[in-house]
């Protein structure tokens, strides 16, 4: 590299200019667009590598068991770079989302040894966590001698790593004292709305800013827009389908799933401003939801959006963003929008679904797989996924921060930058965490279907629910 | 002409055509869509009418599919490939075993010989989900997770008890005295086994390679749990169209497609057997 190109890209790694003024300089000394980008890649490794030893476990292969994601796509795409960095090889089995738990839950119960880091969801450690099967991340993230000194864990967003760590106590508060590090944050989604934008401006329609207006915007669509149905959620028989858009306004409203008294927890899905919540929810679906809604999933919410058969959803920010791309017949023309579903309520309360990385308690090379989850965490992959590939939404703050970034959302991804910004300080998992949580959520939307379909009022089938669940909670010791 | 004669020249063209179109529309319908984009597919309302595209196919054969949003890696050919190798290895070591087990549990009483019998269709009645993780434990122990040999003695739960039981009754309905007649020439009774008793009961023995097959082709769980993604059958593999960015309709089509086309023809070929194999067995004489 030449003395003034290199001057230049230490400039930028010290952040003294930004990535444009890096790239125009560049330019201006005759060097290209791909050659700048290759100089700035080989500083970066360089900048990575000073003060920390990440050859320490050169010649070593570690072996990942991942989902077929956008998060695993942008990670093989920048592998060739941890490669380098560390001089170790990367072997990686992808699964189907379909069947990707299945296979993490037998590979760890069986104690496997084949797999040294996986990706899982938030909620899965706190059955993988408690039994044993999870390394808890904290003793490498304080130690020095396994961390290096930019990988800076406090730039991840505080909630999200809150969020992913637990005491294994039933009910304590995630991220609490004593709490165990399960898993490291890798990407994540909250719940908001993504909306037909020129279905809106044809309909005359204004963004809904909380429920009652939902309601009633979604009840429009359904009834002038000539085919469309008003609002996409989730409501197959699954706890997936309580934890998007529901749970997010249910929180909105100030509500709980459990109480807590004297260690012990107790249902509190049947409270009167539950049941309040439940109406209006119920409603909103029996009136403007899709005619199949007990079987849909994240895939039939999504392909409706993309596919124009629905006006609006209230579901993952993420799944509207990737609606908005691909051979989507919608795809450029959606818009999103925060919400915060209680007329009295400040700010909106998403609740989070955490893409995280996890590593395996009976794996025979830990330290090496650390290297693995410290690199694909950090911010140099963060920046590369979320500039170039669909790595979204990232979970530091430096990379929300970063303009190139934003500046790519903001071309193509109205509203998306702005609905983030203002829900990320309430964003959060609401649930109560407990070993049952799979059981009793499904539970939860097995009684919801019932509403739908009027086979119950809500009010009784809430009780009825709460009962169910109290009852089982007890089985367990822990109600 | 007399009306019941009207009525069955009349009606039972129609009727036919009626409850062959109910059971070949879906399938009809899948091959459409394998010729069709995704935004094709998701059209309101469907349409019969579009302009074909073989783009679907061709990703699936190359491995590599260019859409809008970047491309997509598809490792389909070799899941196919996975399955062939799977549940034709595991057909060709049950007949192996199967047949002469079959043979020996339909010509001799020896002891316990009823209860080994039971104990090998025993095996389909275990829930798979049930065997699983043991397996998981012995098989790493072993060495044998994530190898085609480890599969293919797994898949022996689907292939070997079916072969078992359904030869066995073939034999059992081939008359001995023409074995005995075989054998009073001063043959063995391996010879005799090898060319009177396997050559007269080549249809029931064809059918039952080609059912098992079948079984084995669709299993799902044994391979997801005791494989890694490089040995994954289609069952799995055809999973990886649906992902969170979302689905790819006309690629799961033509996935469908390509990966009934060997059992088909598998099953087109050796129909003549399985008929005539499944309902020998049938009546005893």
């Amino acid at each position: 590299m030449h003395e003034r190109e290199r001057d230049l890209v230490a400039q930028f790694m010290q952040r003294q200019i930004g990535r444009r003024e890096l790239f125009r300089r560049m330019g201006q000394m005759g060097v290209g667009a791909a050659a700048a980008s290759y100089l700035l890649n080989t500083a970066s490794t360089q900048v990575l590598a000073a003060d920390f030893d990440w050859q320490a476990h050169k010649g070593k292969t570690v072996t990942l068991l991942l989902n077929k994601h956008p998060y695993t796509d942008a990670m093989i795409a920048n592998l060739d770079n941890f490669k380098t960095l560390t001089g170790m090889d990367v072997k990686y089995d992808v699964f189907p989302e379909d069947v990707y738990f299945d296979k993490v839950t037998a590979a760890l119960s069986s104690q496997g040894t084949q797999y040294d880091a996986f990706m899982t969801g938030a909620y899965q450690t706190w059955q993988y966590g408690p039994a044993g099967w999870l390394v808890d991340m904290n003793q490498f993230i304080s130690d020095p001698a396994y961390t290096a000194p930019n990988y800076n864990w406090e730039d991840m967003l505080p909630n999200l790593r809150a969020s992913t760590a637990w005491s294994g106590v039933p009910g304590e508060a995630l991220g609490g004292e004593g709490a165990k590090q399960w898993a490291v944050p890798w990407g994540f989604e909250l719940n908001n709305l993504a909306y037909n934008k020129p279905l809106f401006d044809k309909l005359g329609l204004g963004v809904p800013k909380n429920l009652p207006e939902l309601i009633e915007t979604a009840a429009k669509i359904t009834k002038d827009a000539g085919g469309p149905y008003g609002i996409g959620v989730r409501g197959s028989r699954s706890w997936a389908s309580i934890h998007p858009g529901f749970l997010s306004a249910y929180s909105n409203y100030g509500q709980k799933d459990f109480s807590l008294a004297d260690g012990k927890l107790s249902a509190a899905m049947n409270t009167p401003e539950s049941k309040a919540f439940h109406d209006l929810w119920v409603k909103m679906i029996q009136d403007s939801g899709p005619k199949n809604w007990a079987t849909y999933t994240w895939y039939q919410v999504g392909t409706d959006l993309g596919a124009g058969a629905s006006g609006m959803i209230y579901d993952a920010d993420i799944l509207g963003y990737f609606m908005n791309g691909g051979d989507n017949k919608e795809a450029g023309h959606l818009a999103y929008a925060a919400i915060a579903p209680n007329p009295e309520a400040t700010a909106p309360t998403p609740n989070v679904w955490i893409w995280s990385l996890g590593m395996n308690a009976f794996g025979q090379q830990q330290d090496a797989a650390w290297l693995f989850v410290q690199w694909a965490s950090g911010t140099e992959h963060g920046l590369f996924g979320a500039r170039k590939m669909d790595f979204v939404n990232p979970v530091r703050q430096s990379v929300w921060d970063d303009q190139e970034f934003k500046d790519r959302i903001a071309a193509k991804y109205p509203g998306y930058i702005e609905q983030y910004t203002t829900s990320a300080p309430g964003s959060k998992i609401y649930f109560t965490p407990q070993p049952l949580f799979f059981n009793l959520t499904t539970e939860w939307a097995a009684s919801l279907q019932k509403m739908v379909a009027k086979e119950v009022p809500v009010s009784e089938g809430l009780d009825q629910l709460a009962e169910s669940v109290n009852r089982q909670l007890k089985q367990a010791g822990l109600g | 002409m007399t009306e019941a004669t009207l009525w069955s020249r009349l009606l039972r063209p129609v009727l036919l055509t009626l409850v062959a179109l109910f059971f070949l529309f879906p399938i009809f319908w899948v091959f459409l869509m394998s010729f069709q984009t995704n935004e094709q597919i998701l059209r309101i309302p469907p349409s019969l009418f579009f302009s074909p595209t073989l783009d679907n196919y061709w990703g699936l054969v190359s491995g590599k599919l260019v859409t809008a949003a970047g491309t997509l890696e598809l490792p389909f050919m070799r899941n196919l490939w996975n399955s062939v190798v799977l549940s034709t290895g595991a057909v060709l070591l049950s007949l192996l075993l199967g047949v002469p087990a079959a043979y020996a549990f339909a010509r001799f009483k020896f002891r316990l010989g009823e209860d080994i019998a039971f104990t090998l269709l025993s095996f389909r009645f275990a829930p798979p989900l049930l065997v699983l993780l043991p397996l998981n434990l012995y098989f790493q122990t072993l060495g044998l997770n994530d190898t085609y040999i480890g599969l293919i003695w797994v898949y022996q739960l689907i292939t070997l008890p079916l072969i078992l039981w359904i030869v066995r009754g073939y034999f059992e309905d081939i008359s001995p005295d023409v074995e005995h007649a075989y054998r009073v020439d001063g043959h063995g009774w391996l010879k005799t086994f090898l060319k009177i008793s396997i050559p007269l009961a080549r249809p029931g023995i064809a059918a039952a390679a080609l059912l098992s097959f079948i079984f084995a082709w669709n299993n799902f769980v044994f391979a997801l749990i005791l494989g890694s993604s490089s040995i994954q059958p289609v069952t799995v593999g055809a999973l990886a169209f649906v992902t969170a960015s979302g689905i790819q309709y006309g690629q799961i089509a033509a996935a469908v497609v390509l990966s009934i086309l060997p059992t088909l023809t598998l099953a087109l070929y050796a129909q003549r057997y399985l008929v005539e194999g499944l309902s020998l067995g049938a009546v005893k004489g």
